[in-house]
């Protein structure tokens, strides 16, 4: 965990410019439920979608809309450049603080997940697993961020 | 772990903010291990018996937890 996978700290800028405008977009979309009409494009799918009574194929070029793929991969680069990049003063302790995190996200977001098996059914959960492809990055970043910022408030009351 | 972090840094009169430099790392860890909510890995340890100049034992040793 220590500097070996982490990029420079410069990334974290460009990773912020991605993660907070795409999260706005993600949010807008999922309460107005509009797709973006000229992102309507004929694309390659490995696995295009299966419909009852028809011949399953593979490979195929179809008409799908970008709206929600650009919002998503936007987002996820976003998250990843956030979470992998250097604070300016990485240091050990500060890697320490970075894996609690993300011990404490994934074990936060599993908990969560046993909860939506436990009481969410059918369709409904379609939706869970979409949440839950995004809630490892997302909590990691919110309890990683609280961290650091408690340690450096901490060090200002100390002086 | 014990440590007497703070007691060398005032003999020597210094920051935390000027030990963290001298040592290359964030304020953050110093004031984490003045406050034992930190144990420092062997290399830090050393760098920081460097800076005061005295052995590791003399700045940190174990307790009762340990």
């Amino acid at each position: 965990m220590y500097s070996n996978l982490l990029i420079s700290s410069k990334y974290k800028k460009i990773g912020w410019m991605l993660l907070l405008p795409s999260t706005v977009l993600a949010i807008i979309s999922i309460f107005s439920n509009k797709e973006i009409t000229w992102l309507d494009a004929k694309v390659f799918s490995i696995f295009p979608e299966f419909s009852l009574g028809r011949e399953r194929k593979y490979f195929q070029i179809i008409e799908a809309n970008l709206t929600n793929t650009i919002i998503r991969v936007f987002f996820i680069i976003g998250a990843l450049l956030v979470s992998f990049s250097k604070e300016e003063n990485e240091d050990e302790y500060i890697a320490q603080l970075r894996l609690k995190s993300l011990m404490w996200a994934v074990l936060i977001n599993y908990l969560f997940l046993i909860l939506a098996f436990l009481f969410i059914f059918n369709i409904t959960f379609i939706s869970v697993m979409l949440y839950n492809m995004f809630t490892v990055l997302i909590i990691f970043i919110l309890k990683f961020h609280i961290s650091l910022y408690k340690s450096s408030k901490f060090l200002n009351s100390e002086k | 772990m014990k440590n007497k972090i703070k007691i060398h840094r005032a003999i020597k009169n210094i920051t935390q903010e000027e030990l963290a430099k001298e040592i290359n790392v964030s304020r953050q860890t110093i004031n984490a291990m003045e406050a034992n909510k930190y144990v420092p890995s062997t290399v830090l340890a050393l760098k920081i018996a460097n800076c005061f100049n005295t052995k590791v034992e003399d700045i940190f040793e174990l307790d009762e937890n340990d």
